[in-house]
C-alpha cells in the first residue's frame, strides 16, 4: 500500500475534527457549568434538587417520558417593552396630546401610530404598556423622552416565540437548567406538551400523580397512555391512606378500593416538580 | 494461490498503477465558497463560543443590551449579593458587626453620614487604628476589601449599606466611586484621623 500514511493521516485529521467539535469545544464551552446567581438577585439557580427528585430522574427515564416530551423550551426572539408607571403632572389626557407631539419625530414616526393605538381607548390605568419593539435603541431613547418630561416608565425585557406564546416557559431553556440533570432528558418529539417548566406550571403533586394514573380525569380525551404500574390499587385498610388519588367518575376505584402511588410515583411527581426553568439569567434575561 | 499466480504472470507493461493526479477544479471552487459561507454563517451566529450567548442573541454585546436594569431595585440587589459576598463574611448579614471582628455598620456614623467621601476611602484604602463607631472604640484594623471591586459594585455595595438596617442616607454612583479612586493618595491603611481630615 503505497498512500498506507496519506489514508491513516486523512482517517485522523477527519476523526480528530469531528472530536474537537463535538467533544473538546463544548467541554471547553460548558464544561466548567456551575450554579449562578440569578439577575438582579441574590438566590443561586439551579438549586440542588431533592434526593426524590433526582431519583425520580430516573424514573422518568426508565418510562421513557422522554420519548414524547421535550424538556426544552425554544426563543425565537426578544422584546422591550416600555411601560408608563407615572405620569408625573400629567392627566392621562394631556399625556394622550403630549406624546403624540413627543413622537412626531421623523426617526420615530413608525412607532407613533403603535403608541397612539395603545393609548386610544385608555382611561389611564396604570402600569399601561405602550410599545413593544424588538428595537433596543428606539425603546431606550423613547423612555429618555418620557424621563425627560418627568413620566415614569419603565422598560421590561420579554422573550417571545411560539413555545412561550403556548405558555411552555418564559424564556428559553439554556445549559444552567440541566446542571444536575443526569442524563439530561432533552427528548426531541412533542407528543405532549414541554416540560421544562411544569413544576411551575402544575405545582400540585397529588394533580401530577392524578395525571400519571389516569391522564384522562385530568385533561378530556388525553392521549397519554396511563402509567397504571407507578401505582396500586389496593383494598382500604382500616384507615384510608393520606396519599390516596382523588379519583371521581369512571376513573375511581370500585368501593372499598383505593389508588396510592408506589415511591417510585412519588420520585417522578418530585422530580416533575423540581422542573422550573423560570430564574432570569445573564444568558437568558427578562424581567420577572 | 501463490502457485496459482505464479503460473499464471500477468502481461508486461499492462500493471494497473495508482497515479495522482490534481484535483477538479470546481471542487476547490466550491470548497472555497463553502467554507466562505461558513465563516459568514459563523460570524453572524457563534457569538465567538462565549457559552452565555445563545440564539436569537448573536452576540454578548447584543446580550448585554436585553439585560434587564431596573433602576434602583437591580441596584439594591446588587449591592445585597456584594455585600454578603465581600463585606458580610465580617460586619455579619444583618450589619450588626462581630465583637472583635468587625465593628457595626448599621447606625454606623461613618456609614450613615451625609457625605460618603470618608466612608468610601475605607473600603478603598483599608482602615488601621482606633476609630470610633456609635460610641464604642474599636482597635482592629480593616484590609482594603473593596479596592479590587469594580466602580459599579463598589457603588451598589456602599450604596447597599448606607440604605439598610435604618441607614437612611443618599445613594452612590460608580462615577463617584470613579472620581475618588482617581484622587487617593498611596495605597496604605487610613486611620481615624486621616479620615476626618478629609471632607466628608
Ligand atoms: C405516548 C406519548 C406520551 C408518553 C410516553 C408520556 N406522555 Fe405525558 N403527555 C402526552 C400527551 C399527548 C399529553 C397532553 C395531554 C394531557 O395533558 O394529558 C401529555 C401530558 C403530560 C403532562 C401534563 C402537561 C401539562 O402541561 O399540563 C404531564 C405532567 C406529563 N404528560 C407527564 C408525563 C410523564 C412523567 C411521562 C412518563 C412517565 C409521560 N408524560 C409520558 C403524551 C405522553
Ligand atoms: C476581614 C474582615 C472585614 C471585611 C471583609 C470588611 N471589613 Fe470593614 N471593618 C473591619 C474591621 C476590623 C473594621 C474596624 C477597623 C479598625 O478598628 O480600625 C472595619 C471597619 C469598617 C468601617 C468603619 C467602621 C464602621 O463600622 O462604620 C466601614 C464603613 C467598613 N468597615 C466597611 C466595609 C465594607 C463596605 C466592606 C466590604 C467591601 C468591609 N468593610 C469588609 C473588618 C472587615
Amino acid at each position: 500500500m503505497k498512500t498506507g500514511f496519506s489514508v491513516f493521516l486523512a482517517v485522523f485529521v477527519t476523526i480528530g475534527a469531528s472530536w474537537c467539535g463535538l467533544v473538546l469545544a463544548p467541554a471547553l464551552q460548558l464544561g466548567g457549568a456551575k450554579q449562578e446567581t440569578i439577575l438582579n438577585g441574590t438566590d443561586t439557580y439551579p438549586l440542588q434538587p431533592t434526593g426524590a427528585a433526582t431519583l425520580g430522574l430516573q424514573v422518568y427515564r426508565a418510562n421513557a417520558c422522554a420519548a414524547c416530551h421535550t424538556e426544552q423550551a425554544c426563543q425565537t426572539g426578544v422584546v422591550c417593552e416600555i411601560s408608563l408607571t407615572g405620569l408625573g403632572v400629567y392627566q392621562p389626557a394631556d399625556f394622550k396630546a403630549f406624546v403624540r407631539s413627543l413622537f412626531v419625530l421623523p426617526e420615530l414616526a413608525s412607532y407613533t401610530n403603535a403608541i397612539g393605538a395603545s393609548i386610544n381607548n385608555w382611561s389611564g390605568e396604570l402600569p399601561k404598556p405602550i410599545l413593544i419593539t424588538a428595537d433596543k435603541k428606539i425603546a431606550t431613547e423613547m423612555a429618555d423622552r418620557l424621563k425627560a418630561v418627568g413620566v415614569k416608565s419603565e422598560m421590561n425585557i420579554l422573550a417571545t416565540g411560539p413555545d412561550i406564546a403556548r405558555g411552555w416557559g418564559i424564556r428559553q431553556s439554556v445549559a444552567a437548567d440541566y446542571l444536575y440533570a443526569q442524563p439530561v432528558q432533552l427528548g426531541s418529539l412533542r407528543a405532549g406538551p414541554d416540560l421544562s417548566n411544569i413544576g411551575v406550571r402544575v405545582p400540585d403533586a397529588g394533580l401530577l400523580l392524578k395525571h400519571l394514573f389516569a391522564p384522562g380525569s385530568v385533561t378530556k380525551d388525553s392521549t397519554m397512555p396511563a402509567f397504571r404500574h407507578l401505582f396500586e390499587v389496593r383494598k382500604i385498610g382500616s384507615a384510608p391512606s393520606p396519599d390516596a388519588l382523588n379519583l371521581t367518575g369512571k376513573f375511581a376505584p370500585p368501593t372499598g378500593y383505593e389508588v396510592v402511588p408506589t415511591t417510585d410515583a412519588k420520585y417522578l411527581a418530585a422530580y416533575l416538580q423540581s422542573l422550573k426553568a423560570n430564574a432570569p439569567l445573564v444568558e437568558a434575561p427578562f424581567t420577572p | 494461490m501463490s502457485d496459482e499466480n505464479k503460473s499464471c504472470p500477468p502481461p508486461s507493461g499492462n500493471e494497473p498503477e495508482v497515479t495522482r493526479s490534481a484535483a477538479p477544479m470546481w471542487i476547490i471552487v466550491t470548497t472555497l465558497v463553502l467554507l466562505f459561507l461558513g465563516g459568514l454563517y459563523f460570524d453572524r451566529h457563534s457569538g465567538w463560543f462565549n457559552q452565555n450567548v445563545y440564539a436569537p442573541y448573536t452576540s454578548a454585546k447584543q446580550l448585554d443590551a436585553f439585560q434587564p436594569r431596573s433602576g434602583a431595585a437591580a441596584a439594591r440587589a446588587r449591592g445585597k449579593a456584594v455585600y454578603e459576598s465581600v463585606c458580610g463574611i465580617c460586619h455579619g448579614p444583618d450589619g450588626l458587626g462581630k465583637l472583635g471582628q468587625a465593628p457595626p455598620l448599621a447606625g454606623s456614623e461613618w456609614v450613615d453620614a451625609k457625605g460618603f467621601n470618608r466612608l468610601s476611602h475605607i473600603p478603598l484604602m483599608g482602615l488601621n487604628g482606633a476609630i470610633k463607631v456609635g460610641g464604642k472604640e474599636w482597635t482592629l484594623s480593616m484590609a482594603a476589601m473593596g479596592a479590587a471591586l469594580p466602580d459599579d459594585d463598589l457603588a451598589a455595595v456602599l450604596t447597599y449599606i448606607r440604605s439598610s438596617w435604618g441607614n437612611k442616607a443618599s445613594p452612590v454612583t460608580s462615577d463617584d466611586i470613579k472620581k475618588i479612586r482617581a484622587s487617593l493618595g498611596p495605597a496604605k491603611a487610613m486611620t481615624s484621623d486621616e479620615l476626618m481630615a478629609l471632607p466628608e
